[in-house]
């Protein structure tokens, strides 16, 4: 609202300074001719000063004086000539009217097209100032982050802004957050699981080494910790582990406490896991016990093989069906898991040619492949 | 001499002035402007040893040899051919491999570029203008991968 | 506040067309009321873009990036003056304060003009409107500082490191005085043809705002020098970059003005050629503005490089030198010739000191564009440097700077060379005997640095002839002489100062580069290292952190004859992150009129450092010499004379304060 208070008393204040001199009362002119005598003049007494300092001669100074007589004759005849003033016409006032008018008009019509008038200024002091619960996200992390900034050692300031990264996805500065976080004040269960999780995210949700070594750390120092076993059989159904998988979220329900956050989130998992074998066409390791008991009654020999037949069933449906980029994922991951390195690199580059090589899709399979240490054949 | 004819002496001397200033100032150009070259450019350009040249490219990765004291040597390319230079001297600042230079001296008998001045590109938001446009003509460089 | 800056800056857009169209047509129906608009309005323009500048200035200083520009610009670190300085040092700021520099001298015309004839003051001040019009439509159009960012980035990305120095607060709005000071002269002259013809009171009007512009385009110009001479590490002063010829050409042929306008102004004679030269000289500037803006060159200037802008300056270019060029050639003829005199004379010696000047601008001119244009239609890509500027500006400047004494000596209409050869015998029996002097005594001095120290004494030399032969010396007692020479007009002295400055400047330059010595080498710490008889020890690198940058510090202790420390040299590479760029900052020490420059190179791997050392005599001569011309400008600025040139005795005929 001040703004367009300032805003109408400028556009008063221009107004006023066109229309002002339009509405003031006549004013007498001065000749231009009485300038130029004033000017000749001067010219006169500065050539007798010269003529004292030597600066012309006595003979040449004569000539002179007399060029600027003449000039001044030449004056005294044009000034006669025009020295009326004309009475405004109609075109005159026109032109001021418009003129005053275009003032207004102009800026404000500009000013609309161009102008953001709803936005306040934003002093950076000012918006790290004010009450935090009135900040943004952002101003938040920008004043944790000038405090780490000053204070890089700060352990427990690296430990608070960690999630807080993570959950505005800035998945990179929360893995060095919390590596910052572990160096600093040491590890803990909280800290692996949650590098863990920036790790996987880094990464588009996939489950790397490197991040299944932080769940693992987690987990060795509380065997309860949800995020920890979660991650870890999401890992294990991005191998194609579904089966495994299933069995470790359902023992996660069993063992998690009513009302904790995670049980959502696994009965979420389980049934989509569900619905991608279904889907897959390999036979449905779903929640029901049996097949659970029956995979975990198998022999090490039975159950490779029935690995091997599900991904084998896997590639089978992405020659049918390739546009799937997670299916792609999931198949170079349970050949490297199976050893079978070659084949990996065959999926891998079937799926970068379905994509074509300058893909999205293309740059995530090789940076996948590459966290699992596996690298394209050219 | 009549007014008139003053008048003429003063504007012929005046032109007489113009003309030679004009013929040296073309006379210099031909002479001291110093030509732009990419190191792919030089198959076809003649370039006698000792006439100064502007070499421009790219800084060849992991060509960079410090010699003794401050003399350093690398390879400019622009990816289709490289030249081999020898600086003595300050590098410019923003001075790195796989990044635009344009450097101005000479070829020796031995067919190494001896420069006397290196400019790096002056903002990391550009590359030096001769330098873009050449790589662009080759095809080498594109828009999308400027930083 | 940052909208209050935008919406004062298209409101002054609004009165810029106002002040372009009103007057002139009062001028043209002769209201005596329409003409009275350009006054309130020009200074109303000027306070609403100042009130804009300092709108974005305070965006600037407080870090505000929701401001596009501020972002793209400034960080949150940065010390609070370059933050400031940051408001200029970016393409959209510094039209900003182009234009607002262009308001204020249209504000002083306003403000000052009460005692202009009514129709040429309505005339300026409509062209003056012109300009800024269009060049207020450029910044909404194509360069707005105050488009905003929604949400606001909690973080800018700095300032262009090579900007982060005190330089950037002085060079540039230096510089801008000038180049938009000739802007004045230009209208001027525009006003003039457009009136048809040229008011005696015209060039006393003229001449001020010349001084003024050329003043501060002189210090510009020496800042800008030396700002690169400390700033870029390689000790040079002066690299004929097209940059720098873009600024250098406005000063040659302002220089030109100056003298042309002082033969009209006395003598009424040189009309035609003085208003052409005025378009000229501002037609260089908006051409310098054109080169730097566009993006056409690449250098540290060119902040940014975006098409639609370089058309558009290029539009603007066009219209007012094609423009007024055009009205120059249509109405030229109407203005009446001036005073004869000789060839010889103090006319005919700034006729010659024109010829000269307007010749090198030429020079310079097509070192500048030639290879533009060479690109522009064959596609080859040439670079033209300082052997070409040594090979043709050099020699045009050699001849003008042996006459500059004689001018001030030759009287007026009809001058006696003998006569002021006599005078400056002194001047030369000093010039020759510097010059043998350095001929033989000096080690490794060539012919021509003996002749350039030579020529410096001479202009050295004449400068103060000439003040000694005006308050009469050797013909007069000291006492009276004393009386004259405080007596002596202040252009008298303006005119001394100036050519001294020349002088002076000339022979820092000669210095520097004919005795000049240089050394690159690789030191470990505690080496040491000699150039021309002073001894340095390296110390070693000492890193450290500044507020936005970190920085690797190489110690040098000077050390004197007897082996004790006689002070310390250091010179650093500063790292800064945001823009992943690093500096170099070189160490000067000042030994009278000269400098021990210190540079760092690379750090090799046994630890060793590249430095690279120079002695550089006389040195600080060069900008010297342009302060020293600047007070010159000043002095003749407060001369009776440029008060005059109206009737100002005669007060009852002056309209009264067209200003309320």
């Amino acid at each position: 609202m001040l703004f367009w208070v300032i805003a109408a008393i400028l556009t008063l204040g221009a107004s006023l300074a066109v229309l002002l001199p339009l509405a003031g009362g006549p004013k007498g002119a001065s000749a231009p001719g009485d300038h130029d005598l004033e000017v000749y003049r001067d010219q006169l007494s500065e050539l007798d000063r010269d003529v004292a300092r030597g600066l012309i001669q006595p003979a040449e100074a004569e000539e002179a004086r007399a060029e600027i007589g003449r000039r001044i004759l030449r004056l005294g005849a044009a000034g006669q000539a025009d020295t009326t003033a004309r009475r405004p016409s109609v075109a005159t006032r026109l032109v001021a009217t418009v003129a005053v008018l275009a003032v207004p008009l102009v800026s404000w019509g500009l000013y609309i097209k161009l102008g953001s008038p709803d936005l306040p200024s934003q002093p950076l002091a000012e918006r790290l100032a004010k009450n935090p619960a009135d900040s943004s996200v952002d101003e938040l992390v920008a004043r944790a982050e000038a405090h780490l900034a000053a204070n890089p050692s700060d352990g427990r300031g690296w430990d608070v802004l960690a999630p807080i990264y993570l959950r505005l996805q800035r998945y990179s500065d929360a893995v060095s957050a919390y590596r910052n976080a572990i160096r600093l004040d040491g590890e803990s269960a909280a800290r692996q699981s949650g590098l863990g999780e920036a790790i996987a995210n880094a990464a588009g949700g996939i489950v790397s080494a490197e991040a299944q070594n932080a769940f693992e750390a987690a987990l060795k120092l509380d065997p309860a910790n949800p995020k920890a076993s979660f991650y870890l059989a999401m890992g294990l159904a991005q191998e194609g582990r579904t089966g495994e998988a299933t069995v470790a979220w359902q023992n996660m329900l069993g063992t998690l406490p009513a009302e904790s956050p995670w049980r959502r989130a696994v009965e979420q998992a389980l049934a989509e896991n569900a619905k991608r074998a279904v889907a897959s066409g390999t036979p449905a390791i779903g929640p029901d016990a049996q097949a659970v008991e029956a995979a975990q009654s198998m022999s090490p020999q039975d159950r490779q093989a029935m690995i091997e037949t599900m991904v084998a069933g896997l590639d089978e449906k992405l020659k049918q069906n390739p546009h799937d980029t997670e299916g792609w994922m999931r198949l170079i991951r349970s050949y490297v898991v199976l050893g079978k390195a070659d084949q990996a690199r065959d999926a891998l580059s079937r799926g970068i040619s379905v994509f074509g090589a300058d893909s999205e899709e293309a740059k995530k399979f090789t940076a996948f492949a590459a966290s699992l240490g596996l690298t394209a054949t050219e | 001499m009549t007014r008139k004819q003053k008048r003429l002496s003063v504007i012929v001397a005046g032109l007489a002035f113009l003309g030679a200033a004009t013929g040296l100032t073309f006379y210099a150009l031909g002479q001291k402007a110093s030509y732009f070259y990419m190191p792919g450019d030089l198959a076809t350009a003649t370039v006698q040893p000792g006439q100064r040249i502007r070499l421009g490219g790219l800084v060849e990765k992991g060509t960079i040899e410090r010699g003794q004291g401050a003399t350093v040597a690398f390879s400019v390319t622009d990816k289709q051919k490289s030249v081999k230079v020898t600086y003595t001297g300050i590098l410019p600042d923003l001075f790195r491999e796989e990044q635009g230079v344009i450097t101005e001296g000479s070829f020796g008998p031995d067919g190494v570029f001896v420069a006397d001045s290196v400019l790096a590109k002056h903002d990391e938001r550009y590359m030096p203008k001769e330098v873009a446009d050449g790589l662009k003509a080759k095809g080498v460089w594109q828009e999308s991968k400027s930083e | 506040m940052v909208e209050t800056g935008h919406f004062a800056l298209v409101l002054a857009f609004a009165l810029s067309l106002v002040q372009m169209l009103v007057p002139l047509y009062g001028a043209r129906a002769g209201s005596q009321k329409m003409m009275a608009v350009g006054g309130p309005v020009a200074v109303t323009g000027f306070a609403l873009t100042a009130l804009s500048f300092a709108a974005l200035a305070t965006a600037y200083a407080s870090s505000d990036f929701s401001v596009a520009s501020v972002w793209e610009n400034s960080h949150s670190l940065q010390p609070l003056i370059y933050k400031i300085t940051g408001t200029w040092g970016n393409h959209e700021g510094s039209m900003l304060l182009w234009v607002l520099i262009l308001t204020f001298f249209g504000a002083l015309v306003a403000v000052f003009g009460s005692n202009l004839p009514a129709t040429l003051k309505a005339n300026v001040l409509a062209v003056q409107g012109a300009i800024g019009a269009a060049f207020f439509l450029f910044i909404l159009a194509t360069s707005n500082p105050f488009t905003r960012l929604n949400p606001a980035p909690i973080e800018g990305r700095d300032l262009n490191p090579v900007l982060q120095d005190l330089g950037l607060a002085i060079h540039p709005p230096l510089l801008y005085l000038g180049y938009v000071g000739f802007s004045i002269c230009f209208s001027f002259s525009v006003a003039a043809l457009i009136e048809g013809r040229i008011d005696a009171s015209w060039a006393r009007w003229v001449r001020p705002w010349t001084l003024v512009a050329w003043m501060f385009l002189t210090g510009g110009i020496a800042m800008g020098s030396y700002w690169a001479y400390y700033e870029l590490g390689w000790g040079g002063f002066w690299f004929w970059d097209p940059v720098e010829n873009a600024s250098f050409m406005p000063w040659l042929a302002g220089t030109a003005l100056l003298h042309s306008a002082i033969v009209m102004e006395k003598r009424s004679a040189l009309k035609i050629w003085t208003l052409l030269l005025a378009i000229l000289t501002f037609s260089l500037s908006l051409l310098g503005t054109f080169l730097v803006r566009s993006g056409v060159l690449t250098s540290v200037h060119a902040f940014a490089t975006d098409p639609t802008r370089g058309v558009f300056i290029l539009c603007i270019l066009t219209l007012f030198i094609g423009g007024s060029l055009a009205l120059f050639a249509l109405r030229a003829s109407r203005l009446t010739a001036g005073g004869l005199f000789h060839p010889i004379s103090r006319e005919g010696a700034l006729v010659l000191n024109n010829l000269f000047l307007t010749t090198a601008t030429a020079t310079v001119l097509v070192g500048t564009l030639y290879p533009l244009a060479l690109e522009a239609v064959t596609g080859g890509k040439i670079s033209v440097g300082a052997p070409f500027f040594d090979l043709t500006f050099g020699p045009l400047m050699l001849p003008l700077l042996a006459i500059v004494p004689f001018g001030p000596l030759l009287a007026w209409k009809r001058g006696d060379v003998f006569a002021a050869a006599q005078r400056l015998m002194a001047a030369f029996a000093a010039a020759l005997a510097a010059m043998l002097v350095t001929g033989l005594f000096v080690d490794g001095a060539s012919v021509f640095a003996a002749l350039g120290v030579g020529l410096a004494v001479w202009l050295v030399c004449g400068a103060l002839t000439d003040l000694a032969v005006k308050s009469g010396f050797g013909s007069v007692t000291p006492a009276i002489m004393l009386r004259r020479f405080a007596g002596l007009p202040r252009s008298v002295f303006g005119t001394a100062l100036a050519h001294l400055g020349l002088g002076l400047t000339l022979l820092g330059i000669v210095g520097t580069l004919s005795f000049g010595t240089e050394k690159i080498l690789s030191m470990h710490a505690g080496e040491t290292v000699e150039l021309s008889g002073h001894t340095l020890r390296f110390e070693g690198l000492y890193p450290a952190q500044g507020p936005n940058y970190s920085e690797d510090r190489g110690r040098f202790v000077v050390i004197g004859a007897d082996g004790n420390a006689k002070g310390e040299i250091s010179s650093a590479k500063r790292f800064f992150p945001v823009r992943q760029t690093t500096t170099t900052e070189s160490g000067i020490r000042t030994v009278w009129f000269s400098q021990l420059y210190l540079s760092l190179g690379d750090e090799g791997n046994d630890g060793s450092v590249v430095v690279r050392l120079w002695w550089k005599p006389l040195v600080t001569l060069i900008w010297g010499g342009a302060v020293v011309m600047m007070a010159g400008a000043a002095m003749s600025l407060m001369d009776r004379r440029l008060r005059v040139g109206a009737p100002a005795r005669r007060k009852e005929l002056v309209p009264s304060a067209s200003l309320s």
